[in-house]
């Protein structure tokens, strides 16, 4: 129900998801934050497309791997920050076991001679 | 759980949140570019981002489901008509339904309140054995429950109705039962307060003891426990309450209270005995050990023993209506029939909408709706109209059961009558309601769905909506509807034909203005039979003295109340097969008994005071005894020798000669021969008073028990009732059945009158075009009403005739409550075959009427 299948390949999707449960491991954090830390930590490699990062926040929200409340920003204004469930610790672990198999798997490809 | 009322709460407040959020993102990122159309730039198509986010927490297909339900409910209301006719339709049968389940339900699910009922057996010895071989003597029951092994305990019991006295208010009457000490277990539950019987209270030497139901001890004592240790007399012998037994727990049905069966004592009548199977023993394996066991026993005389010589049943037989289960399940079926053509006529209105419909279908189609969903659709359709049907239906089950209650108020209740709404009974109503909507729904949703897109957007819907299919379909809902009103028909056209025969056989009095009411006087305050006499006499001369009454009588027994069994030698009449003498009804009736009834001799005279002497000669015949025994001759003077315990009596000379008076309560019309004793020559401990009364009688009922009680103020009246009410009860029976059937055939044929006209009307307004060519190349308006009532009639004959055969096939199942009328009557089969014919002729004549007006020219211009 209600799970749609984004129009982005496998992969970018996963990593995207991976990503921001990574950067929420800081902690609470808004949309905007998010974005901006990946893009700041990643030496402005990595930019998120923000048209889907929201659709993934809700996703995980609905999942119950990351959950959200209002607050206040730093400047003072209303802000939805998200933080990370028990449930979305396990996930992270998950993804980025994944991921470095993935990584070394390609990089060995890669590598070949 | 919370997630889902997380998700509903979000679902709520997403659209502001996703407004809040993204604005902050734009603000934010505005700051930190200074360049808003940038930020709004990078973050796309905003509209779809809020789409893709809405779609993830809505719940996309409950929401697609109650959008159905909201679009049935406007389409539902847009066609008022439709709709209050197929609700209509659907409540009545839902109703009817849902009333005779709850009736149905209460008669066969009444709890005895005995442990695991269905092991519970009645014990009965067959004629060649006797009952009395097996019971009367207590040593032979004793030797036999020891030598029984498919039954844990064997027991005994006997009814006996009591007066039941105290210092606590009036003197009752209550049904006892003497119960053996091993009774209570078999019955198997422990009482609330104090004890039941131990094997000791069965010595006559013992202490007389009594153990109360809890209902008595709620009603009469209001649950006061101090009642352990009371003294109550019954039948004025004092006994000691020792227990109370749980609420509910009865046996048998309506038992007030318990008394140990003494052994030794003079009893009138056998106990009948009961049991509990032994467990893993099947009911034939106990009745074949025991069969077994009591062969062994006569074996004194072999000859005589044929058959099987015992018999058991489940006791739950003698608890509500039990023994009516085959005619319940007949009255179950019929109003399953009811709730069929409620079905057939709403499918039926539904093919007929779906002409108009199929433009409407056909569009969704082309959008690119699918065809599950589309039927999908129509069936919530159904499912709404069958729901509304479902709540009227329900109102009207309640209005029915409350007028049914309000109008059995005058009569006693039995334990198990209890016509309250409970869960069972809604759980019914849900099912059928939800059952009927699939039922009349399916068909015609298949069919729209399957409608010819192209065709039907082109024709405007004109024809297009199944075309033949679907008239071939409303046809056979027609002959289906037909066919099952016949057999309705039929059904309640042979109760009528009963009821009109026993409504229409007289009585035999005057029934009106009759009060009537009872009293027993009890052996251990009136031991002999003078005392009996002359408490009558001093009641007699202090009725008679009560202003409004304007004679009474004594009598053994109340017309249509049964009669008592005399052996006598009859003058003139051989004693018929080897010495046997005529067994012959009769009642014992004092002086102004038939003034009371207001019935005048047909020859001689009634009772006079003479007649009263005792020792007296005088007796009357009813003409039946005339008629049987002296066909032809001179009744007056003859004679006629009681005989008791083989020793013949006193003669007795035939004084006077009445009409038939209906005594037998079984057979309704038949009238047995009867002899009309004399008070003197055989009072009776238990008498009904009954008096003709100037005023309405039951005003009189408490003047009544004050002159009873002010002889002996604990003697209770009892079973004080109108002889009117009697008689209407007695004639109940059949009555309710009568009533029964006859609501559900008219409901049957106005619902298929309805659907027959709705069809044909249908047909003929799709026809018009046709209708107008006819006409247009010179059909007279004969030739078109030949048209409509030649397709109309055709399918009511079709119909007609499958019902008919049907109906000869299974009318035997109503002959338990048939009277003189046989199954296949052949005046009711007509009568039916007449009634449908003119109901058919209706539904075809107003369409008829309307082809005809059909104008060729505006038929063939429009559209």
């Amino acid at each position: 129900m209600g799970k749609e299948k984004q129009p982005v390949g496998e992969l970018v999707q996963g990593t995207l998801d991976m990503l921001i449960l990574k950067t929420l491991t800081r902690g609470p954090m808004h949309g905007y934050g998010i974005a901006s830390l990946i893009q700041q930590v990643s030496d402005e490699v990595l930019r998120v497309e923000e048209g889907s990062l929201y659709p993934a926040l809700h996703r995980l929200e609905l999942d119950g791997i990351i959950d959200s409340e209002w607050g206040l920003s730093s400047n003072n204004r209303r802000a939805k920050y998200y933080r990370l469930t028990a449930l979305g610790r396990k996930q992270l672990a998950k993804e980025a076991s994944n991921w470095s198999r993935l990584a070394h798997a390609i990089a060995r490809v890669m590598e070949m001679a | 759980m919370k997630k889902l009322w997380k998700r509903l709460r979000r679902r709520w407040q997403l659209e502001r949140d996703l407004e809040d959020e993204l604005r902050f993102h734009l603000e934010m990122k505005a700051e930190e570019t200074g360049d808003a159309w940038e930020a709004r730039r990078r973050l796309g198509n905003v509209t779809a981002l809020k789409e893709v986010c809405r779609e993830m927490w809505a719940f996309a297909a409950l929401e697609s489901w109650w959008m159905d339900i909201r679009y049935a409910f406007r389409t539902l209301s847009n066609n008022r008509g439709f709709t209050m006719v197929a609700v209509a339709a659907l409540a009545l049968g839902i109703g009817v339904n849902t009333a005779v389940f709850s009736f149905v339900k209460t008669a066969l699910s009444f709890d005895p309140g005995i442990e695991r009922a269905d092991r519970v057996v009645l014990v009965s010895a067959t004629d060649a054995l006797g009952q009395d071989e097996l019971s009367r003597s207590d040593p032979d029951l004793r030797n036999f429950r020891s030598q029984v092994k498919s039954l844990v305990s064997l027991a005994a019991y006997r009814l006996t109705p009591v007066n039941w006295s105290d210092n606590s208010g009036l003197p009752e009457r209550y049904v006892c039962v003497q119960m053996s000490a091993n009774g209570f277990a078999v019955i198997g539950r422990q009482p609330i307060l104090g004890r039941h019987f131990e094997a000791e209270d069965e010595r006559s030497d013992a202490t007389a003891v009594v153990v109360l139901t809890h209902r008595l001890w709620q009603d009469r004592y209001g649950k006061d426990p101090s009642i352990l240790g009371r003294t109550i007399r019954v039948d004025e012998v004092p006994r000691v309450v020792i227990g109370v037994m749980p609420a509910g727990t009865r046996f048998p049905e309506d038992t007030d209270l318990w008394i140990p069966l003494v052994s030794g004592g003079v009893h009138s009548g056998d106990p009948a005995l009961f049991g509990r199977l032994a467990d893993e023993v099947t009911l034939a394996a106990a009745r074949n050990e025991m069969d077994t066991i009591a062969r062994r026993a006569a074996n004194k005389s072999p000859d005589t023993l044929k058959g099987p010589l015992i018999d058991l049943s489940p006791i739950l037989k003698m608890y509500g209506l039990y023994h009516a289960r085959p005619l319940l399940v007949v009255v179950l079926c019929a109003v399953g029939f009811v709730l069929l053509i409620a079905c057939a006529n709403v499918a039926n209105l539904l093919l007929a909408r779906s002409a108009v419909r199929s433009r409407e279908i056909s569009i969704r189609i082309a959008i690119g709706a699918g065809r599950a969903r589309i039927i999908r659709q129509l069936l919530i359709e159904s499912a709404v109209l069958s729901f509304g049907g479902g709540l009227v239906g329900w109102l009207l089950a309640l209005a029915g059961l409350h007028w049914f209650d309000a109008s059995m108020a005058r009569f006693p209740k039995p334990a198990w009558f209890d016509l309250s709404m409970n869960t069972e009974v809604f759980v019914y109503l849900a099912a059928i309601s939800i059952g009927t909507g699939f039922l009349f729904g399916l068909a015609p949703a298949l069919q729209l769905a399957k409608v010819d897109v192209s065709n039907a957007i082109k024709n405007g819907g004109h024809g297009a909506a199944g075309g033949m299919r679907g008239r071939r379909l409303s046809n056979v809902l027609v002959v289906f509807e037909v066919t099952l009103c016949v057999m309705l028909l039929v059904g309640s056209g042979l109760m009528i034909r009963s009821a009109i025969k026993v409504y229409g056989t007289p009585i035999g009095v005057n029934a009106a203005n009759v009060l009537t009411m009872r009293i027993e006087l009890p052996e251990a305050k009136y031991p002999r039979l003078d005392d009996v006499i002359s408490f009558h006499k001093r009641l007699k001369t202090r009725i008679a003295s009560l202003p409004g009454v304007e004679a009474s009588a004594l009598t053994s027994n109340l017309p249509v109340y049964g009669q008592m069994d005399f052996t006598c030698e009859v003058e003139g009449v051989p004693p018929t097969d080897a010495g046997r003498l005529p067994s012959v009804g009769g009642l014992v009736v004092s002086r102004d008994y038939f003034r009371v009834m207001q019935v005048q001799p047909r020859r001689g005279r009634v009772f006079i005071d003479s007649d009263e002497v005792k020792g007296s000669p005088g007796v009357i015949v009813n003409e039946s005894f005339a008629a049987k025994f002296w066909t032809g001759e001179d009744p007056l003077g003859k004679h006629l020798r009681l005989v008791r315990d083989q020793a013949p009596r006193s003669l007795l000379t035939i004084i006077g000669v009445i009409p038939d008076i209906h005594q037998d309560f079984r057979d309704p019309l038949t009238h047995d021969p009867l002899i009309y004793l004399p008070y003197a020559l055989e009072p009776q401990r238990s008498t009904f008073i009954v008096s003709r009364t100037r005023v309405p009688p039951t005003t009189l009922v408490n003047a009544f028990r004050r002159e009873v009680q002010s002889l002996d103020e604990n003697l209770p009246v009892y079973d004080v009732r109108s002889l009117e009410d009697r008689i209407t009860q007695h004639h109940l029976n059949i009555g309710i059945f009568v009533a029964l059937f006859t609501i559900f055939a008219a409901i049957a044929l106005l619902l298929a009158s309805v659907g027959l006209y709705a069809v044909i009307a249908h047909s003929v307004s799709q026809r018009t075009r046709e209708i107008g060519l006819r006409m247009a190349v010179g059909g007279t308006s004969r030739d078109i009403v030949w048209l409509v009532f030649g397709q109309g009639l055709r399918q009511v004959v079709i119909g007609l005739i499958i019902g008919l055969m049907a109906a000869f096939g299974v009318t035997r199942v109503l002959r338990a409550v048939l009277v003189d009328v046989s199954p296949s009557d052949p005046i009711t089969f007509l009568a039916v075959v007449v009634v449908l014919m003119l109901t058919g002729v209706l539904g075809c004549a107003i369409p008829a009427r309307r082809a005809v007006r059909v104008d060729p020219v505006v038929a063939l211009r429009c559209d």
